[in-house]
C-alpha cells in the first residue's frame, strides 16, 4: 500500500532523510522508532503528503505521489481522506468554535447529509468516549481531550491509514492504556496504522512491526517487534535505550521497566 | 473499548469522489511562511557571520554606507559604492545572491517607474542618481541580513547604547515569531489534510486558525512572563558579549574608510 524507494530528503542542507526504502502493506500496524531528530516525523510528514522526497519516490496504493500531483486539487483531497494524520501537537490541528463542529468539519466536506453527519460524529464522540466534551471549546481541553478529539477529527473521514506521530506523549498513564487499547482494535478492524514513538513501553501491544531509525536518518532495523526490542545492543547503538534498561527472564511475566535510582 | 464497538462505516472503505473547490489562500499562506520561516532557520544555521567580521563593525557600517549614499551629490561615489556592494557579493552563497539581486533589482525598477515622470520635464539626473542609490542601500542592507546572524545583530545594538531589556525584547521577539509562525504552519498544514471536500465557510476556518494563534501567543507570553520571574527577573536585564577584533575585522574596516575617502574625495572633485 505504501512504498518507499531511496528516498532522501533535507530542510536547507540539514538531512531529515537518507536513502529510506521501505514497503508497509494494507492491513499492517507498523511503528517507527528512532532518537529525537532521527527523521520520523519527517517520514509522517512525507507519507501524508505534506512534503514530498527530494529524490527517490513514493507510491500510495500503487500511484506515485509528486508534487505536481499535490497540486491537483481533487487528487490531493482523495488522497488526503485515504490517509489520515494525527500531529504530535494536538492543538494544531483544531480550529473550530466547538469539537462537535470539529469532528463535522470533514464529514460535511464530503458532502454528507446532516443525519448522516451527525451519525458519524455521534458513533466517533461514543467510540472515543468524549460525548461529554461535545459543546466544549477545543482550546479549552486537556491535552489528553485534544488528543482524543483530533483522533476523532480523523476518523470521521474514515481513513484507510491512520498515522499518528508520538500519539502517546504528554499523556496521563490512563489515558495513555486507552489509546494503546484503541489502537488494537482499530487494526484489528482492518485499517493500516503507522505510528512513531521514542517510547518503548507499549509498542509490542500496537504493533508487530518495528523500523529503527538511527541517528544517521537511515533505516538501521526493519524487523519483527519482538526481535527489535530483544536485541538491546541494536537499542543501545540508537540511543532508546540505557545500559539500566532490561528485561526480567523466566519469571511467569515478563516486561521492560525502567530503573528510577 | 473492543473491535464490536467500532462502527460499521469505519469499517468499509470510503467510496468517495471529491469535489473540486479552490484552496489558493491556504497553498498561498502555506509557501509564504515557510519562506520567511527558511530565512530565520537559515541564518540561525550560519556558524560565524560573514568572514567572521564582528557584527558591531557590518550594523554601524552598513548604516553609515547608506547614509552617505543617501546625502552623496556625486555619480561617480554611487558607482563605486555599487561595485563595492557586487563584490562583496560575490563571497555569498549563490542562493544568497540571486534573492537579494532580486530584491535589490525589484526595488530598483520601481523607483525608477516612479521617478519616470521627472524625466518628461527634462530632469534626468534624478533618474540617473537615485535609482542607483536606492539599489546600492537595498543591497547593503540584505547583505547584512544574508549574512548576520540576528542575534549578532541585535547584540551589535548594545555598541549603540540602545538599553538591554529592548534587545532582550527583540531577541524574544524573533525567537516567538519562529515559534508561532511553525505553529501556524503546522495548523495550516491541518486545515489542508483536512479539507478534503469542499470547504463552504473558508473565512471561518482561517477565522479559528486566528483566533487559536491569538490564544497561544497569549498563553506563551505569560508563561515566558511567569518563568522570567521564576528565574529572578525583576525588570532588569544586562547583556554580556565579549568584543573581538580580528584580521577580517581589519580588512573591514580598511575597505569602508576607502569608501569613506572616495565619498569626500569624489564630493570635492564635483564641487570644483
Amino acid at each position: 500500500m505504501i512504498e518507499l524507494t531511496n528516498v532522501s530528503y533535507s530542510y536547507t542542507d540539514i538531512p531529515a532523510l537518507n536513502n529510506i526504502s521501505l514497503n508497509i502493506s494494507k492491513g499492517e500496524s507498523v511503528t517507527l522508532m528512532g532518537p529525537n531528530g532521527s527523521g520520523k516525523s519527517t517520514l509522517l510528514k512525507l507519507v501524508n503528503g505534506i512534503i514530498t522526497p527530494d529524490s527517490g519516490s513514493y507510491r500510495f496504493g500503487g500511484e506515485e505521489i509528486t508534487k505536481k500531483k499535490l497540486h491537483d486539487n481533487r487528487f490531493s483531497k482523495l488522497f488526503h481522506q485515504k490517509i489520515g494524520f494525527v500531529f504530535q501537537n494536538s492543538q494544531t490541528q483544531l480550529f473550530c468554535p466547538e469539537v462537535y463542529d470539529e469532528i463535522a468539519f470533514g464529514p460535511r466536506q464530503m458532502g454528507f447529509i446532516e443525519s448522516e453527519v451527525e451519525k458519524r460524529v455521534k458513533d466517533c464522540l461514543n467510540l472515543l468516549n468524549i460525548e461529554a466534551l461535545k459543546n466544549r471549546q477545543p482550546y479549552h481541553l486537556s491535552e489528553g481531550e485534544k488528543r482524543k478529539v483530533a483522533i476523532a477529527c480523523v476518523l470521521s473521514l474514515n481513513p484507510e491509514v491512520l498515522v499518528l506521530d508520538e500519539p502517546l506523549n504528554g499523556l496521563d498513564p490512563r489515558t495513555q492504556r486507552w489509546l494503546v487499547e484503541f489502537l488494537i482494535n482499530f487494526n484489528k478492524g482492518g485499517k493500516t496504522l503507522i505510528t512513531s514513538t521514542h517510547n518503548l513501553e507499549f509498542l509490542q501491544e500496537i504493533s508487530d512491526r518495528g523500523i529503527l531509525f538511527d541517528e544517521d536518518h537511515c533505516i538501521a532495523a526493519d524487523m519483527e517487534m519482538d526481535k527489535i526490542l530483544e536485541d538491546i545492543d541494536l537499542l543501545k547503538r540508537v540511543n532508546l535505550v540505557d545500559e539500566y534498561y532490561h528485561k526480567h527472564v523466566g519469571s511467569k511475566h515478563s516486561h521492560f521497566h525502567l530503573h528510577n535510582y | 473499548m473492543t473491535e464490536k464497538d467500532i462502527p460499521e462505516w469505519l469499517l468499509k472503505n470510503e467510496n468517495y469522489v471529491p469535489q473540486l473547490d479552490r484552496d489558493t489562500f491556504v497553498n498561498k499562506s502555506i509557501t509564504s511562511l515557510l519562506s520567511v520561516l527558511s530565512h530565520i532557520r537559515r541564518q540561525s544555521g550560519h556558524k560565524t557571520d560573514l568572514f567572521g567580521i564582528n557584527a558591531a563593525f557590518s550594523v554601524i557600517f552598513t548604516i553609515l554606507f547608506v547614509v552617505l549614499l543617501s546625502v552623496s551629490r556625486g555619480l561617480v561615489f554611487v558607482i563605486t559604492a555599487n561595485v563595492y556592494l557586487l563584490f562583496m557579493l560575490c563571497f555569498l552563497k549563490s542562493e544568497d545572491i540571486v534573492v537579494i539581486l532580486k530584491t535589490s533589482f525589484g526595488v530598483a525598477i520601481f523607483t525608477f517607474i516612479i521617478l519616470l515622470p521627472t524625466a518628461l520635464y527634462g530632469n534626468f539626473y534624478s533618474i540617473a542618481m537615485i535609482t542607483p542609490k536606492v539599489f546600492a542601500s537595498v543591497t547593503a542592507v540584505n547583505i547584512l541580513s544574508r549574512s548576520t546572524r540576528w542575534n549578532s545583530i541585535t547584540g551589535a545594538l548594545k555598541t549603540f547604547f540602545i538599553p538591554d531589556i529592548f534587545i532582550l525584547v527583540l531577541d524574544i521577539t524573533i525567537m516567538y515569531i519562529t515559534m508561532l509562525g511553525e505553529f501556524s504552519l503546522d495548523m495550516l498544514y491541518a486545515l489542508r489534510l483536512r479539507s478534503v471536500g469542499k470547504n463552504k465557510s473558508k473565512h471561518t476556518s482561517l477565522a479559528g486558525i486566528a483566533g487559536t494563534m491569538f490564544i497561544k501567543s497569549k498563553e506563551m507570553a505569560e508563561d515566558t512572563y511567569a518563568a522570567m520571574e521564576c528565574r529572578g527577573f525583576t525588570g532588569e536585564y544586562r547583556i554580556y558579549r565579549k568584543f573581538k577584533f580580528s584580521f577580517a575585522d581589519a580588512l573591514y574596516i580598511i575597505a569602508n574608510v576607502l569608501i569613506i575617502l572616495c565619498f569626500i574625495y569624489f564630493g570635492r572633485y564635483l564641487r570644483k
